[in-house]
């Protein structure tokens, strides 16, 4: 992963790269990352950080996950790769309600009442999940009394800024370039 | 002076140390047997030292430094967050207690932050009864020299204060450590328990030099002698909670409810005194415990005449 910091203390700019790191380490999701840029200044009580997440390949159809097959009046799924599962039932219990969605055993769902060909469409994004738990380390890095908080994100970039009493527009403006400049330099 | 030790042997012939101990007007603070063997906290004129550790020597135990014996001290974080806590600030605690200190982790309800970081009175007086006071303030130094200093400037006993960044000198504090802000896992690396280390002699110095004041008024008895008497009282021996009776530096902290037991303890005979006329007894902040300030000897002796 490569660090890109900007601050006005070497040590807490240090420190927090340190923190991040071992943050991550902890979650085990190091390699998710690709680059962080942290702008941290205590004189004007702001502070900044960038994530750029690494590509985990595309969205995956259904039928590449689970195999799928039509059973009395409904649809049979049995879940191959397992770390679908959870985000896969939320999605079926979002789409069809709780009613018609029945949990068998831990890998085996059954839809009543859906075709096989409407499920198989359905698209599964493995970078919801990746930027979910790097929201969380974000979240646990950020210095608990910068409560006044607002994010910026694009599809590969998350940018969180933070202080303590209000946003004033020379912040957000700040977060912006630094949001842009990790955008460019992935082009 | 009384001195704090800790003997670590074997039970075989304890006695023998026990009677030395008590011929020598010693006390066992804590005792814990586990099997055969014993571990013993002891005070002990240090006039006497020699003398049990001559017997420490015959019984194949030995003496153990235990410079913060007998004293009670709290680690203050910015808030109970996760942020802050476990690491560092219970393993300050915990390196502490293997210096012979009973510590207590506290989080302020609104330390955190810059402009925003506040302590309350309540808070200042709850810390106040304890002998020294760690802060861990963090990793920014433009917000500890400027607003954190607040926390602590006003507090009435020894502070040591624990910081990220290298600061040469703080305001307010009777020691300064840098080079621990915030942590995510344990501190086991060397530099890290070299880092404790630290903490800890500047603790020992800081109560040392506590210790050295009170000598110069000295108080009208050791606590550990009422300590002692204390012990036998029904309430006491009846209280579960560990370590009923805990040993501050001019004073104790006993483990029963104030208003239940302050006539009792009033009337608790020391040495021909009653204890109302030797101590102030305070209620404590957090309930259900007593604090006891034992007075010193000029203002005892001078209220007598």
């Amino acid at each position: 992963m490569e660090f890109e910091l900007e601050g006005t203390e070497k040590y807490a700019l240090d420190s927090y790269q340190w923190l991040l790191e071992r943050i991550l380490l902890d979650m085990g999701i190091t390699t998710m990352v690709e680059r962080a840029r942290l702008a941290i200044r205590p004189d004007r009580t702001l502070f900044i950080i960038s994530l750029k997440i690494k590509h985990a390949g595309g969205k995956r159809p259904l039928r590449d996950i689970a195999d799928i097959e039509a059973q009395g009046g409904g649809t049979f799924i049995l879940i191959k790769d397992e770390s679908y599962a959870p985000r896969l039932l939320s999605t079926l219990w979002r789409l069809y309600g709780r009613e018609r969605v029945q949990q068998l055993t831990r890998l085996e769902i059954f839809v009543e009442d859906v075709p096989t060909a409407e499920l198989s469409d359905i698209k599964m994004d493995p970078e919801e999940d990746v930027r979910s738990r790097l929201l969380d380390a974000m979240w646990r890095l950020l210095p608990e009394g910068l409560k006044v908080r607002r994010e910026f994100y694009t599809d590969d970039v998350m940018t969180f800024v933070a202080t303590e009493h209000g946003m004033n527009v020379d912040f957000i403006k700040e977060a912006e370039k630094v949001h842009q400049r990790m955008l460019q330099r992935e082009e | 002076m009384y001195e704090v030790l800790m003997y670590d042997g074997g039970v075989h012939k304890i006695e023998e140390l026990l009677n030395l101990i008590e011929d020598l007007g010693g006390f066992v603070l804590q005792r814990t047997q586990v099997q055969v063997q014993i571990t013993l906290i002891l005070t002990i004129p240090a006039e006497d030292r020699p003398l049990v550790e001559a017997k420490a020597r015959e019984l194949g135990g030995k003496i153990i430094e235990v410079p913060l014996a007998g004293t009670e001290i709290a680690v203050i974080g910015p808030t109970l967050g996760r942020h802050h806590m476990p690491h560092p600030i219970c393993d300050i605690a915990e390196h502490l207690r293997r210096y012979g200190a009973i510590t207590i982790v506290m989080g302020l309800a609104r330390g955190r932050g810059r402009k925003t970081c506040q302590i309350s009175a309540s808070e200042k007086s709850i810390i106040e009864e304890y002998d020294a006071a760690i802060f861990m303030l963090g990793n920014f130094e433009e917000c500890i020299t400027h607003e954190k200093l607040n926390l602590f400037k006003d507090i009435q006993i020894p502070v040591v204060v624990v910081v990220g960044p290298e600061i040469e000198s703080l305001p307010h504090c009777e020691a300064l450590v840098c080079g621990i802000g915030r942590k995510v896992e344990r501190m086991r690396r060397p530099e890290e328990i070299a880092k404790l280390e630290e903490i800890a002699q500047r603790v020992v110095e800081v109560i040392d030099e506590r210790r050295k004041e009170i000598e110069e008024d000295p108080l009208f008895v050791h606590p550990s002698e009422v300590k002692d008497i204390l012990e036998e009282l029904g309430p006491v021996q009846e209280c579960l909670r560990p370590a009923p009776i805990v040993l501050h530096v001019d004073g104790l902290r006993v483990k029963i409810p104030y208003q239940k037991h302050l006539k009792e303890l009033e009337e608790v005979e020391v040495y021909g005194h009653k204890l109302k006329d030797i101590a102030d007894i305070s209620d404590c902040r957090l309930g259900d415990s007593t604090i006891i300030k034992i007075r010193t000897k000029a203002e005892v002796e001078g209220e007598v005449r």
